[in-house]
């Protein structure tokens, strides 16, 4: 795969390249961004135009940054194993971060000519993440990431309509969420509850999604459990887009009012980003400040990648009176 | 597979008798497990000569290539199957050391 001299030695139980490359691509010898792009081009079979896209940076730089990789990689000689048992845990946080990654592109696709949800990609990610719990049963926020994926993939079907067009969890037809993939994440979730340990970021997330998935219609949400646990994300990583999905729960416990002076308190750091302005537009509408409404939905289908997302947005602001 | 491990300092003559005897100790160790190629220490940047005879007529400049706040103070050469192994021995000898490494494959 990258021109090593010997050939990969076996690794036991779970021998499969696919494992193998996903720890090489994810060294620490090599920087995050490199990492991510590096696993989406040789794990996750990206194109350069995609990968490029995704990190908003040019497609000669994506491409001469890939090309320097392989050659450190090669010239260095980072190995093309699993890291033996002892390394392990130092170096599956690094792997969880781009698994993420790459689900989460598969699962808001960006690019005008790229479908809304990539199947290719969330199933990979679910596929590798598998490989890793396997690798690493007892490892909490493994656990959690899968359990987060599957909760979130149940969804897929339900979340864009026939024509395209991004449906919300409130409008979901929960009947259409995968049943096995559901109670497979709520296992997971359970599993990690009952562990006792002090859950990190993906239990936390894979948490809140259990309590989506656990209800029947958005009214009948545990929506103080959702923000509590919101809370417990907060004290972990309390980045401002936490904040901005925490606002999303806080609006349905407190209401919109509420919610939008945490969201306006964060118009400096997240002026660039769609969720953003989509945010801010939604609960402007249900506060029915029209107007100002229009302008956050023209922000955020300007900023927004995804076609079925843009399709949402601008239904919803052709609605606004 | 051998590996350049530069160590970085930003002082010169900085060893301490601690961080000496814990050198030597790394030092042993390389020797015993077989990484061991070379190890030496250098002496200040302000003593080395940059000569340029790519034109045939050789030009002495006094003083390193690069003034830089860090310079090189040492090296060592080892002989290791992967990154992974030299990364791991270049944890090690970070701390021993007390200082930076740039662990750089030869060719």
């Amino acid at each position: 795969m990258f021109d090593h001299d010997d050939p990969p030695e076996p690794t036991g139980a779970i021998d499969d390249d696919r494992l193998r490359l996903i720890f090489t691509c994810c060294h620490p010898a090599l920087a995050m961004e490199t990492r991510i792009a590096l696993t989406l081009r040789m794990v996750g079979g990206l194109s350069m135009p995609e990968i490029a896209r995704a990190f908003l940076v040019q497609e000669t730089a994506m491409g001469q940054r890939i090309t320097r990789a392989k050659s450190k990689i090669k010239a260095a000689r980072i190995p093309y194993r699993v890291p033996a048992a002892e390394d392990l845990p130092g170096r599956v946080s690094g792997v969880l971060a781009v698994l993420f990654l790459i689900f989460n592109e598969g699962y808001l696709a960006t690019g005008p000519d790229t479908d809304p949800v990539r199947h290719d990609l969330t199933a990979e990610a679910i596929r590798l993440t598998r490989l890793i719990r396997a690798l690493l049963p007892d490892d909490g926020e493994t656990a959690g990431l899968l359990a987060l994926m599957l909760l979130t993939e149940a969804r897929r079907t339900a979340r864009v309509s026939p024509g395209g067009e991004l449906v919300t969890l409130a409008e979901q037809d929960r009947g259409a969420w995968d049943p096995a993939l559901i109670a497979e994440g709520h296992r997971l979730v359970r599993e990690r509850l009952a562990a006792r340990v002090a859950p990190g970021r993906y239990q936390i997330l894979a948490a809140i999604n259990a309590v989506h998935t656990s209800a029947r219609d958005v009214r009948d949400t545990d929506w103080s459990q959702v923000v509590a646990l919101y809370d417990q994300l907060v004290r972990i990583d309390p980045s401002p887009i936490v904040t901005l999905n925490r606002a999303v729960a806080v609006a349905e416990l407190d209401g919109p009012d509420v919610a939008l002076a945490t969201v306006d308190r964060l118009a400096a750091r997240l002026a660039d980003y769609h969720a953003f302005h989509a945010t801010r537009a939604d609960l402007l509408r249900r506060l029915g400040r029209s107007q100002e409404s229009r302008a956050a939905y023209d922000k955020a289908i300007e900023l927004a990648g995804n076609t079925a997302e843009t399709a949402y947005l601008t239904r919803r602001r052709d609605q606004l009176g | 597979m051998q590996y350049l491990i530069s160590v970085i300092d930003d002082r010169t003559n900085s060893g301490t008798e601690e961080e000496m005897a814990a050198i030597d100790v790394f030092n042993e160790k390389l020797q015993k497990e077989g990484y061991w190629v070379f190890a030496g220490g250098l002496a200040a940047p302000s003593s080395a000569t940059v000569i340029d005879n790519r034109n045939d007529a050789a030009v002495f400049t006094d003083g390193p290539f690069v003034e830089s706040k860090e310079h090189i103070a040492g090296l060592w050469i080892w002989e290791a199957p992967d990154l992974d192994v030299a990364l791991k021995l270049a944890t090690e000898g970070s701390k021993a050391c007390n200082r930076k490494l740039e662990v750089r494959p030869f060719h």
